[in-house]
């Protein structure tokens, strides 16, 4: 996995992006903290710097300049130490007590016990041990016999802790961000992995081998549930495949025979001289085998183009009560020849949107059917019903009917059941019936009429049309 | 077998040379002049300067396709009757070829008998016969007004759809009918029946209008469909 490729993930990009906004949003939060600490310790040290010239002032109060001279004397040592300073000069300006060595030379501090920042330089710092010129706080009281007393702390201190504490938060940032970009290159990698299983498996299957799928990690995962989808929908793919192998090695089974036929019969005539209408009757059965060779393709074509269902621009107001009768007319002859009771039963206005000539042509097979597999004296019932939300066609009929395992079977394309492999037929009429059902959009259900068949087309319809 | 009428000046407009090749010299032997164009712009110079009693046109061809020739003639005023050729053959095509001003419309393969039995009865439909109250073959005689049928002077009893069937033979009298177009025109259906079930109401009528009479007048032409003829 090179790293290029690895940038161009969504996972790594989206990772890189809410890393910078992370990184932000975080150095705002600790800019924010570095400046509240950082007032916090100033108000620290005036507060400070208030508290001892108040004790101070106390030591003034009751023993006057001396005692205060005396108490400034005693905390310079260690004051030197802890970075604190004193400096008490006299009403003549002479250094009285302090371990300041000098009046801080911006010499316009006003003298009313507030803390103030002053600029102090090195040289009135002694031994200028570490502390630099800086602007030091400083606060100034003038004592009621003219003396003025200076307290000031060092800022050196408050500013080790805040440049400790700069650095720690360098830290945290830097880690921070270098956490992010981890776990989005890692995450990144793991999605590239599971992308590549799958693009695999397409690849092995666009090779060739359908029955390949994409494996799954057994995590549960969005990449199982999409890897679960594509493997259905293979399955779907290679079901399909199948059904046209299917039909492909059917057509082929079936033409193959009359076109033989048709072929041999040919030779055969020519092999003597013959009379003419010896020629004549083989060029006429000849003429038939095509014929029906025609017919078989053409149905196929019709079934083929009826399955891809975009062909419902002509399509009118179909009324089946005088569908079926005009059906009834065609066919009930046809039935009286093998001395068949054919009954029409119709009732209620049932007015559909659709196509007649297809509608005629699945009912004319579901009555052909019904003819031809139903022994001569038996009975064949067409009924239009309406109902609440459908309206009903059903063609009914005494035959041998078809045993609940098969009724599936046959509505498949060339299926002709052993029973019926005498008849003439090619074995797609109700394959035909079920294509024009589905394009109107309607149910077709197989039933056992005890003894015969029952076929069932319903078409959806509501009461309020 | 009588399958040809003579004497139509017909044009074929169709770029598959054999098969156009094959119904010229199929047409001619039935006594027709035919004109033949393998390319739309050519065909449509034809059918716009000749005077033809058919055309026959292919959907699909080079130059310009079939429908537009059509639209075009009828734009011209040109009422010449056509068929559409077709190797698409779905109800919709159909209905297209028709609109579009096509007469007759056909999807490939069909039968030859099947194109000339047609041809016939769309160069002569407009032709008086088509028009006449009472028509007459033998002693065979139909009043369409009040919808009655004799032969012989014996009054025969037909149901409408019989009566339907037997004017559109009497119509056609001499001439091939198949049972597409009798399905076509009186049942106005468009499909294949599987079955057959025209043969069957064929012999009904037959039953009805030959049985008990010396000479047959309804017959069955081998292969393509029947004839309503004095002589077979």
């Amino acid at each position: 996995m090179n790293l290029p490729r690895l940038f161009r993930t969504t996972a790594v990009r989206l990772t890189l992006r809410y890393a910078i906004a992370y990184a932000v949003v975080m150095g705002l939060l600790l800019a924010a903290l570095y400046w509240t600490s950082s007032r916090y310790v100033d108000s620290q040290l005036e507060t400070g710097l208030e508290q001892e010239l108040y004790s101070l002032n106390g030591k003034f109060e009751s023993g006057g300049l001396q005692k205060l001279a005396q108490a400034v004397s005693q905390r310079e040592e260690h004051g030197l130490q802890e970075g604190r300073y004193y400096l008490l000069v006299g009403r003549d300006g002479a250094r009285i007590a302090g371990n300041l060595l000098a009046w801080p030379p911006d010499s316009h501090i006003p003298y009313d016990g507030k803390v103030h920042s002053v600029w102090v330089e090195d040289d009135i710092i002694p031994g200028s041990r570490y502390d630099d010129d800086a602007y030091w706080p400083v606060i100034v009281r003038e004592l009621p016999d003219g003396s003025r007393l200076l307290l000031s702390r060092s800022i050196r201190q408050a500013e080790d802790l805040q440049e400790s504490m700069l650095y720690l938060m360098a830290f945290i940032l830097t880690m921070a961000v270098l956490l992010a970009l981890a776990m989005g290159v890692t995450l990144g990698r793991t999605i590239l992995g599971r992308m590549d299983t799958i693009s695999r498996a397409a690849g092995e299957i666009m090779a060739g081998d359908l029955s390949r799928r994409v494996p799954a990690s057994g995590s549960n995962d969005e990449f199982d549930a999409l890897a679960e989808r594509l493997n259905s929908m293979l399955d779907r793919i290679q079901q399909l495949i199948k059904g046209i192998r299917e039909v492909t090695d059917n057509v082929a089974h079936d033409m193959r025979s009359p076109l033989s036929r048709l072929r041999n019969r040919l030779e055969v005539t020519l092999l003597e001289g013959r009379s003419k209408d010896e020629y004549r009757d083989a060029i006429g059965k000849t003429i038939e085998d095509a014929e029906s060779l025609i017919r078989t393709f053409n149905t196929m074509l019709g079934i083929a183009q009826l399955d891809s269902g975009n062909n419902r621009t002509q399509w009118s107001h179909v009324d089946l009560n005088t569908l079926a009768s005009d059906l009834e007319e065609l066919y009930k002859p046809v039935a009286g020849q093998k001395g068949q009771e054919f009954r029409l039963v119709t009732g209620e206005p049932a007015e559909i949107t659709g196509s007649r000539d297809l509608l005629a042509q699945a009912i004319g097979n579901l009555l052909d059917n019904a003819i031809k597999y139903t022994p001569e004296g038996g009975a064949i019932l067409l009924r239009v019903k309406r109902l609440e939300d459908a309206i009903e066609v059903m063609v009914r009929d005494s035959g041998a009917g078809i045993p609940a395992a098969e009724r599936e079977h046959v509505l498949e394309r060339f299926v002709r059941l052993e029973s019926s492999r005498h008849t003439q037929g090619n074995g797609l009429g109700l394959s035909l019936v079920k294509a024009v059902a589905h394009l109107h959009g309607a149910g077709l259900r197989l039933g056992d009429a005890g003894p015969g068949l029952t076929v069932t087309l319903r078409f959806p319809h509501s009461r309020t049309d | 077998m009588r399958l040809c009428l003579s004497g139509m000046h017909i044009l074929l407009i169709e770029d598959d040379v054999l098969a156009a090749e094959y119904l010229t010299k199929g047409l001619g032997e039935c006594g027709h002049v035919v004109d033949h164009a393998a390319d739309g712009n050519v065909g449509l110079n034809l059918a716009l300067n000749g005077h033809y009693d058919v055309i026959v046109v292919d959907r699909m061809l080079p130059g310009r396709d079939g429908l537009t020739i059509i639209r075009m003639l009828r734009a011209d005023r040109n009422q010449t009757p056509a068929l559409v050729l077709s190797a698409l053959g779905e109800v919709d095509d159909r209905v297209e070829g028709l609109r579009a001003g096509g007469d007759d419309y056909l999807v490939k393969p069909y039968a030859f008998s099947e194109l000339l039995a047609r041809l016939e009865a769309l160069a002569r439909r407009n032709q008086p016969a088509a028009q006449q109250q009472r028509l007459q073959i033998a002693d065979l005689v139909i009043d369409r007004q009040n919808q009655t049928v004799k032969r012989a002077g014996r009054l025969i009893r037909l149901q409408p759809r019989e009566f339907r069937l037997l004017e559109y033979l009497m119509r056609n009298a001499g001439r091939l009918v198949t049972r597409t177009m009798l399905l076509e025109h009186v049942w106005d259906f468009n499909f294949d029946p599987q079955t057959n079930v025209i043969d069957v109401q064929i012999s009904r009528l037959r039953g009805k209008i030959d049985t008990g009479f010396s000479v047959p007048l309804l017959h069955t032409v081998r292969g393509a469909g029947y004839l309503l003829s004095e002589s077979p």
